[in-house]
């Protein structure tokens, strides 16, 4: 009776194998990122009156729009630089493209308040390029919009390369045989990448809204720092801060609904190198000052990292870094590997399932992008109050909390990541493995990992350096003693030596070049098609 | 396929070779505002003495003060820490007030002065700061030198001087000492005034002295701290303590406090020990300008006492009471 009672549960959850496994993804997506939030909602219940009264007030609301015009201003600057730099590189003879993208690509991955940071040893007015005036404008709106757009554009700039590599060739051949350049550019492949550059757009301003620390450091009050002020403040009002999150609610899903509207499910397609080996269109007599324009570029936002290096080699900062570094570089190396491979096992499961249109895996891909949006310090609040329980204290009083933190904001990253190649991956593999009998589980492993292998671990290098920049989440519960590199940078920035704080700044950076480039070598070859 | 197991067996590797993997048998944890450059050499000497390994919290710079306290009330129901080691003697009350202190007489405050210890043994106050104003040599020639904080809101320095954002870090305090003792009225009046006469509110203590010293403002208000940094970088500062012919400036202690409930009270009791001995107070003058509270304690060369200096007479209890009260008004004020 028992044996058979087990064969059939058995057969039971074979059959049910892919909702098992979709279930077991989404449970990781929302004990990290929804149970959290969710439990922040609830402190607005028990704040009352004093929560929804934050709403009543005028200034939360004019931040509110000030910081959409600077996310605006930001996006248009980022878009500006970066579709046609994709497209120089992507598809142009511009000369060291690789090496041009991978200058300008860099300050991407690193914390954006450190290239803040880098930007004031440049400009600032004890600078080495500074003055009263570049000073001024470094702490204005302009400055902020300048910082952040030279930040962000290599998202654009990156995406857009992408979606141009990945491209189907014929059109594009068939457009030079009667076209000159400037036509084929702009009238064939920059609209066959304007989904692409839509989402790429839609990323900038997510990043840009949310982003608390260089608003801060140069003095612009913006949306997220009225809701930090209501954690890091001296009254502490987790459900004032939760009530200010709401407005942002349905700016994100505002986004999400665009992005699927706008893009639909091309959005996903921007994978493959395989058009940098075909002929690149030739610039002629427009190459040299093409090259000036795009290399000026990508070493201005290079030379923020230049700086922090020249102050840190100036005042002997690399000589005490051994003193002032700890385990902050392991701490930040460990937790980053070990969330990225949970974020890409998530992403295996949820972005094939978001890919395929698979019920529920949208649901959870939505989720994800609200942690993703939501201000890291309010997230940082609700980890707290769901994981610090006697129950759970061995996760949270240990390095497992910057996993679950990590994993709750960059969940969006692998689900993206994954389900971009999945769409581009033929379908009838996993249809014949299933008529053949295979279950889900066997699918997932045997047929669809290998088939998109590539995808994943790119999802997955692209999480460990995003869990390697991550400073604002980090900072609100890093477990004692196991602070990870960034905290330690903004920690010791508090009185501490500026040539030793640039000095771990340049650590970070050339940590995450190394990672980069390990990743890149290890990263699963492109079979010959 | 092969590749990739390769990398994460590699990685997996890389990561088991973290130090911080291993514990020690005994460790204390602490929560500290003191600035990381000055109280990790300080535990990692505790560490040395009494093999007891010390796993710290410390505060970013734009949230100083605030940040590691509202991560004790935010894990109040399941304390963490062990020890607060606050940057000044406020903080303290609000963490007494949630009942989140431990009475605890340490052995080793037996000579510190009663008036800076609590009588139930919830704090302990050490290595104190005062509240001074940092001028900038090249643009204010010393005959027109600020004498009292209420310069600030002089005509004659318009838009020329700042101060740290009152919502973060010491400058909390000092507004909610003004409020304490100058009444409500007047210090609403004050801060309005800053206001008109376009201060600059900045992030951090630390960018108040950076604006001096860079000639950016004529003055602003900081801590010693950040005026003795700033002088014994060469900047063409001058510290000003303020308010000598009137209320006097205000006297910042640090405060050590036991966490109530927290995981580790023996080595916990063990830190507070170590935090209030003379060589701590020795070790904070040298290193972070921080002005002993025990009368033999040595100091170094430009440093003053706070015997030498004459200092506001608050209660420092009210002061806690006031700062949560006006935190509204000054986020109005603040404009978040």
């Amino acid at each position: 009776m028992a044996e058979a009672v087990g064969r059939a549960l058995k057969r039971a959850l074979l059959r049910r194998q892919q909702m098992l496994v979709l279930a077991a993804a989404g449970a990781i997506v929302l004990l990290t990122s929804a149970v959290p939030l969710a439990r922040l909602l609830s402190e607005i219940f028990d704040a009352g009156a004093a929560a929804l009264g934050v709403l009543s007030a005028v200034r939360p609301w004019l931040l509110l729009i000030r910081s959409v015009m600077l996310a605006a201003a930001v996006t248009a600057c980022a878009v500006a630089i970066g579709a046609p730099l994709g497209l120089l590189i992507a598809r142009t003879d511009l000369p060291g493209r690789r090496a041009l993208w991978m200058l300008h690509a860099f300050p991407m991955f690193l914390p954006p308040f450190l290239l803040a940071l880098g930007w004031f040893q440049l400009v600032g007015r004890e600078g080495f390029l500074g003055s009263e005036v570049t000073d001024r404008l470094l702490f204005s709106q302009v400055g902020l919009v300048a910082v952040l757009s030279l930040t962000f554009s290599p998202v654009v700039t990156s995406m857009v390369a992408l979606a141009l590599l990945g491209m189907d060739a014929s059109l594009e051949e068939a457009a030079r045989v009667f076209a000159g350049p400037w036509r084929v550019g702009t009238r064939i492949l920059l609209p066959a990448a304007r989904p692409t550059l839509a989402l790429a757009a839609i990323v900038v301003f997510a990043l840009t809204i949310s982003e608390l620390g260089v608003p801060m450091f140069l003095r612009v009050d913006v949306f997220p720092a009225a809701v930090f002020a209501r954690l890091g403040g001296i009254q502490y009002a987790p459900g004032e801060a939760f009530a200010l999150v709401l407005p942002l609610m349905p700016l994100a899903l505002g986004l999400l609904l665009l992005e699927r509207r706008l893009v639909g499910a091309g959005s996903f397609a921007v994978a493959g190198l395989r058009g940098m080996s075909r002929a690149p269109i030739p610039l002629g007599n427009w190459r040299p000052a093409l090259a000036t324009a795009s290399w000026s570029v990508a070493v201005a936002g290079a030379l923020p990292l230049v700086a922090l290096a020249l102050r840190a080699a100036r005042g002997g900062g690399f000589g005490n870094l051994p003193q002032w570094i700890g385990q902050a570089p392991w701490t930040s190396l460990g937790t980053a590997v070990i969330a990225a491979t949970a974020i890409a096992a998530v992403g295996l499961v949820l972005g094939h399932g978001a890919a395929r249109g698979v019920r529920g895996a949208s649901l959870l891909d939505a989720m994800a992008v609200l942690a993703f949006v939501t201000p890291a310090p309010v997230l940082g609040v609700g980890l707290i109050a769901v994981w610090n329980r006697p129950a759970t204290r061995a996760l949270y009083a240990s390095a497992a909390i910057l996993v679950i933190g990590y994993t709750a904001r960059y969940a969006v990253v692998g689900i993206r990541a994954v389900a971009s190649v999945v769409l581009q991956s033929a379908v009838h593999l996993e249809e014949a493995a299933a008529a053949a009998g295979a279950r889900f589980w066997r699918r997932l492993i045997r047929i669809i990992l290998p088939v998109n292998l590539r995808g994943v671990a790119a999802g997955w290098l692209l999480a460990v350096v995003f869990c390697l920049r991550d400073f604002e989440t980090a900072v609100l519960y890093y477990p004692p003693g196991g602070e990870p590199l960034p905290v330690r940078i903004f920690t010791l920035e508090a009185n501490g030596p500026p040539p030793v704080v640039a000095a771990l700044a340049v650590a970070h950076a050339l940590m995450t070049a190394l990672v980069l480039v390990a990743g890149v070598l290890l990263l699963p070859r492109r079979s010959p098609e | 396929m092969e590749r990739l197991g390769s990398s994460i067996v590699f990685l997996a590797a890389l990561v088991s070779l973290n130090p911080s993997c291993k514990r020690t048998a005994q460790e204390v944890v602490v929560y500290t505002s003191v600035d990381q450059v000055f109280s990790e050499p300080i535990f990692k000497e505790f560490e040395r003495r009494s093999g007891i390994a010390v796993r710290a919290v410390f505060d970013t710079e734009e949230t100083k003060s605030t940040g590691v306290l509202n991560r004790l009330i935010a894990e109040a129901e399941h304390p963490q820490a062990d020890v607060f080691w606050a940057n000044d003697p406020v903080r303290p009350f609000l963490l007494g007030k949630r009942g989140l202190a431990e009475p605890y007489v340490s052995p080793s405050a037996s000579d510190i002065p009663a008036a800076f210890r609590a009588a139930d043994g919830t704090w302990t106050d050490f290595a104190a700061r005062a509240r001074v104003l940092l001028v900038n040599k090249k643009r204010v020639s010393p005959g027109e030198m600020p004498l009292s904080i209420r310069d600030l809101a002089s005509p004659r320095w318009k838009g020329q001087t700042a101060v740290a954002n009152p919502l973060f870090g010491t400058t909390t305090m000092h507004v909610a000492a003004l409020f304490t003792t100058w009444g409500e009225e007047q210090a609403r009046a004050f801060l309005t005034d800053l206001k008109s006469n376009h201060v600059r509110i900045v992030s951090s203590n630390g960018e108040v002295k950076r604006l001096v010293a860079t000639s950016e403002i004529a003055f602003g208000l900081a801590d010693t701290d950040d005026g003795f940094e700033a002088v014994k970088e060469g900047a063409p500062v001058a510290v000003v303590y303020p308010d000598q012919e009137g209320m006097g400036a205000l006297v910042m202690p640090t405060s050590a406090v036991l966490v109530k409930g927290g995981p580790h009270p023996e080595t916990g009791r063990k830190l507070v020990d170590y935090l209030l001995t003379p060589d701590v107070e020795r070790r904070m003058a040298d290193s972070a300008a921080h002005m002993p509270l025990r009368p033999g304690v040595p100091v170094p060369q430009g440093l003053k006492r706070v015997s030498d200096i004459k200092a506001m007479q608050v209660d420092y209890a009210r002061v806690a009471d006031d700062m949560e009260r006006i935190q509204p008004w000054l986020r109005q004020w603040v404009g978040l």
